[in-house]
């Protein structure tokens, strides 16, 4: 298993993330603007200052150069200084947003695991019943409506009509943080995340469950005398959730980016505003930052998925 | 019987006080809602952007403070002096202003803040507005550590001399002051990642409490204030998303906030908020490419401007939020003028027969041509402004009446940057934030970069380079006057409208500018200090 764990990390994790790190980083610097574009509205600005801010930012240098320098701090743990204004080291941007994007993504994942399994659970054990009709109805709609767009309307119902929920946020300043302060702030941008997990989850779960139900050794435990709960609660259930497992690992990083939006919708204080903003500025040392990030996330994803599988499936033997 | 007459008198003299309660109240917290939080750059020779621009303001004096009128008003400086040749501003401080630590502002201070500025190393993007002092060129490339320009005379006196009389300098003198004692000892070079631009210290009416990145920063009154403690205990910049911003001032959970025109009917409609629409030091315009043969004669200039109906732009698509403009200094500027300015209505029909009478024929498709040159054009729009992206539609549209055919080409914003710095472009649509002195060299004098249509007219750089050295705000009026009525004949660019901006304010805020200049009903932070909150 050890010596598994190993060779992904070294033989297929770091030349990946080297790849995407390079490919990444030759897509910023050939796209069109520029990280100093926005000194254009400072007044009585002189050409030599902006060609003396390019010097600083080291962005005057060929590409090569720039990526060969941003990897070499990289890999002594340096992710560099923000090209804004601020200055401040991206590790600690990234750092100081991580806890409010953690505790979202967290929440989010809770609800819509927490609730898609099961309802993907009670989806199959009463196939083709109303209940499963409405759950697949939902579910359909839950994975079709864009996130965005769900959010509003949330924001219009809870806070805007019936002014029960805050209108996004995290505490005002001077505010007291209570449980209760916590959950009114958390619900609106966990449902609104958490809404299309919760549909695809009980989707998956459902197809799953129905795939094991018609096997040959559930047939057997039938053909006993056991009744249909015991045969899907204990037998069928176990041996549907492994597929689930997998997608767990790789729905960890989706959910992270699907915060990005959420965020902004809700001026939740976390990496999303950070990525949108750096964007938009060309600010390179904090868009490669977070992205590197993300890219170490979905490759331990995967790795826990594959791991966890071979954990709960003793078919399975990693050599 | 007498206890409840004396009752009925305290009830009438406690009463009465209430409904005379213009009696200014301290305390309370003033909430101020952003949609884009502060970067934490609370420096102020360092920032860039306006929102952290909004911190430094309360934490930070400047010498002068800049009113309504946009005229200087003394702050820091309790009077100034220009020399009689106009070369020289000598600054009188107060005596006793007190930093937040305790420590008294002194001329040093002053000198440490602009020294800075032109320092060799110096990080920041203010080098161009302080260039002119004396010596400041040969300081910033490292020749010699003395600035002639910069002259410390006692600890409350401090001169700033130029080579020749500049006139746009003194409402400069507003950045925020530094504590020199605090950072002489880090190399300038090193200031942009300095501690202290994330718990700034100044000498200004509020002291800086806490900064949490996109969530507010809290500041809280100055108890010693040199001019008097403010009423307000705290303010707060609360970051709010844009969507959420009518909701938020519905709740009373922010007191202030500069709202988009679309959100305008709604804020609005609130009962207890109060708007206030007012002129902003900004335009938006139509460049071109004046490199291009086929935009070299000003009747094609001038007949795309009759030819464009810019009152639909303004009343319709804008919804009114704007003002036709027609030259590149806005009312709300001390030089604006509208004497000899050629409105430039929409008439088509006179379009047309310029373009005629110009020698522009119809070719094949029906599209101008006159010597090999076609009346075919690029026009690129930076995306994102709805009523941006319809204005070209409408431009495209009134184009096309008039034989003249564009082609639309939206872009990213960062990336038409870049095309226009690249002068690739026919034409393009962007605004400009103009500075509190109307100088316009920095836009469009023929040696500055900034010139992005290429206009290179020697009487309009004679008459910019006459406005900065005349220190007469009359002589200058008039100077500017002549300037935009050559810029409305030539139209390097077509004006499209000077900006308005709109504030919303809960009506517990007391104490604000109701007939608010470009400044707003805050006065560039500057009323913080007078406000105060009706319970």
């Amino acid at each position: 298993m050890w010596r598994y764990i190993i060779r992904r990390v070294f033989l297929q994790g770091i030349p990946v993330l080297l790849g995407f790190t390079f490919l990444l980083y030759l897509l910023l610097t050939i796209a069109p603007g520029s990280p100093v574009s926005h000194l254009r509205g400072v007044p009585n600005i002189d050409e030599a200052v902006i060609a003396q801010r390019e010097a600083q930012l080291g962005i005057n240098e060929p590409f090569i150069v720039q990526y060969t320098k941003w990897l070499g701090r990289v890999v002594r743990g340096d992710l560099g200084l923000s090209f804004d204004s601020s200055r401040r080291p991206v590790a600690e941007l990234i750092l100081e947003r991580m806890p409010a994007t953690i505790l979202l993504s967290v929440c989010a994942i809770v609800v819509g695991w927490g609730i898609g399994i099961p309802v993907g659970i009670l989806s199959a054990r009463y196939q083709y019943s109303i209940f499963d009709y409405i759950i697949t109805f939902f579910a359909f709609v839950g994975i079709s409506i864009p996130s965005f767009f769900f959010g509003l309307i949330l924001l219009y119902i809870f806070a805007l009509k019936l002014n029960v929920l805050p209108a996004g946020g995290f505490f005002l300043a001077g505010e007291t943080k209570t449980l209760l302060g916590y959950f009114q702030y958390l619900l609106l941008p966990t449902l609104t995340l958490g809404l299309s997990d919760i549909a695809s989850v009980a989707r998956y779960m459902r197809s799953s469950l129905l795939e094991v139900v018609g096997q040959d050794y559930l047939r057997t435990a039938r053909a006993k005398g056991l009744s249909e709960n015991i045969v899907v609660y204990k037998h069928a259930l176990r041996n549907a959730l492994l597929p689930i497992l997998t997608l767990m690992g790789f729905m960890i990083p989706s959910i992270f980016s699907g915060a990005v939006i959420v965020e902004s919708i809700f001026a939740w204080p976390g990496l999303g505003l950070l990525a949108i903003q750096a964007v938009n500025e060309r600010n390179y040392p904090v868009i490669m930052g977070i992205n590197l990030m993300f890219a170490v996330l979905i490759f331990i994803g995967s790795l826990i998925a594959d791991i966890s599988y071979a954990i709960a499936d003793p078919r399975i033997r990693y050599e | 019987m007498k206890r409840m007459v004396l009752a009925a008198i305290i009830f009438c003299l406690v009463f009465g006080a209430a409904a005379a309660a213009q009696e200014p109240q301290y305390g309370g917290t003033f909430r101020y809602g952003l949609t884009t939080n502060p970067r934490g750059m609370f420096n102020p020779v360092l920032y860039t952007e306006a929102y952290d621009a909004y911190v430094i303001d309360l934490v930070f004096d400047g010498l002068i403070s800049i009113d309504k009128n946009l005229q200087p008003q003394p702050k820091v400086a309790k009077s100034w002096e220009i020399s009689e040749d106009g070369k020289s501003i000598t600054f009188y401080l107060h005596e006793g202003i007190k930093f937040h630590d305790g420590v008294e502002l002194t001329a040093k201070d002053v000198e440490y803040t602009y020294k800075t500025i032109l320092h060799p190393e110096y990080t920041g993007v203010r080098y161009g507005s302080f260039a002119i002092l004396s010596g400041a060129e040969d300081y910033k490339n490292g020749l010699t550590d003395d600035i002639p320009g910069i002259q410390v005379i006692d600890d409350y006196t401090i001169k700033f001399t130029t080579d020749e009389p500049f006139a746009p300098l003194l409402v400069q003198f507003g950045y925020g002051i530094l504590p020199s004692h605090l950072l002489k000892d880090i190399p300038v070079g090193e200031l942009e990642t300095a501690d202290f631009n994330r718990n700034p210290i100044g000498s200004g009416p509020f002291k800086f409490v806490e900064f949490l990145t996109d969530q507010h920063v809290i500041l809280e009154a100055n108890e010693d204030y040199f001019f008097g403690r403010p009423y307000l205990d705290n303010v707060v910049f609360q970051r709010v998303a844009l969507d959420a911003l009518p909701i938020y001032l519905r709740q009373g959970r922010v007191d202030y906030a500069e709202i988009s025109p679309e959100n305008y009917a709604e804020v609005s409609a609130i009962p207890g908020i109060d708007t206030y629409i007012y002129e902003a030091l900004s335009y938006s315009y139509i460049a071109f490419n004046m490199r291009q043969e086929r935009f070299a004669d000003p009747v094609v200039r001038q007949a795309i401007t009759y030819g464009f109906d810019r009152e639909t732009y303004v009343e319709v698509l804008r919804e009114g939020f704007g003002i036709i403009a027609n030259a590149p200094i806005p009312p709300a500027s001390w030089a604006f003028t509208t004497e000899g300015i050629n409105e430039y209505p929409y008439d088509p029909d006179l379009a047309a027969k310029m373009l005629a009478d110009a020698g522009w024929k119809p070719g094949k498709d029906g599209v101008l041509e006159k010597d090999g040159m076609r009346l075919e054009f690029d026009f690129l729009v930076p995306e994102g402004s709805r009523v941006t992206e319809q204005m070209a539609l409408l431009f495209q549209q009134n184009m096309e009446d008039i034989g003249i055919k564009v082609n639309l080409v939206f872009m990213e914003f960062s990336a038409a940057v870049d095309r226009v710095d690249a002068r690739e472009f026919d034409t393009f649509t962007m605004s400009w934030s103009l500075s509190v002195d109307p100088d316009p060299y920095g836009i469009w004098h023929s040696s500055v970069p900034w010139n992005d249509p290429g206009f290179y007219n020697d009487r309009s750089d004679e008459l910019i380079e006459m406005g900065r050295r005349e220190t007469d705000i009359e002589k200058r009026k008039e100077i500017y006057a002549e300037w935009q009525r050559l810029i409305n004949y030539e139209l390097p660019t077509m004006f499209l409208n000077y900006g308005v901006t709109i504030a919303a304010v809960n009506e517990r805020v007391q104490g604000i500018e109701t007939e608010p200049g470009p400044t707003g009903p805050l006065v560039d932070m500057e009323q913080l200090t007078e406000i105060w909150l009706k319970d």
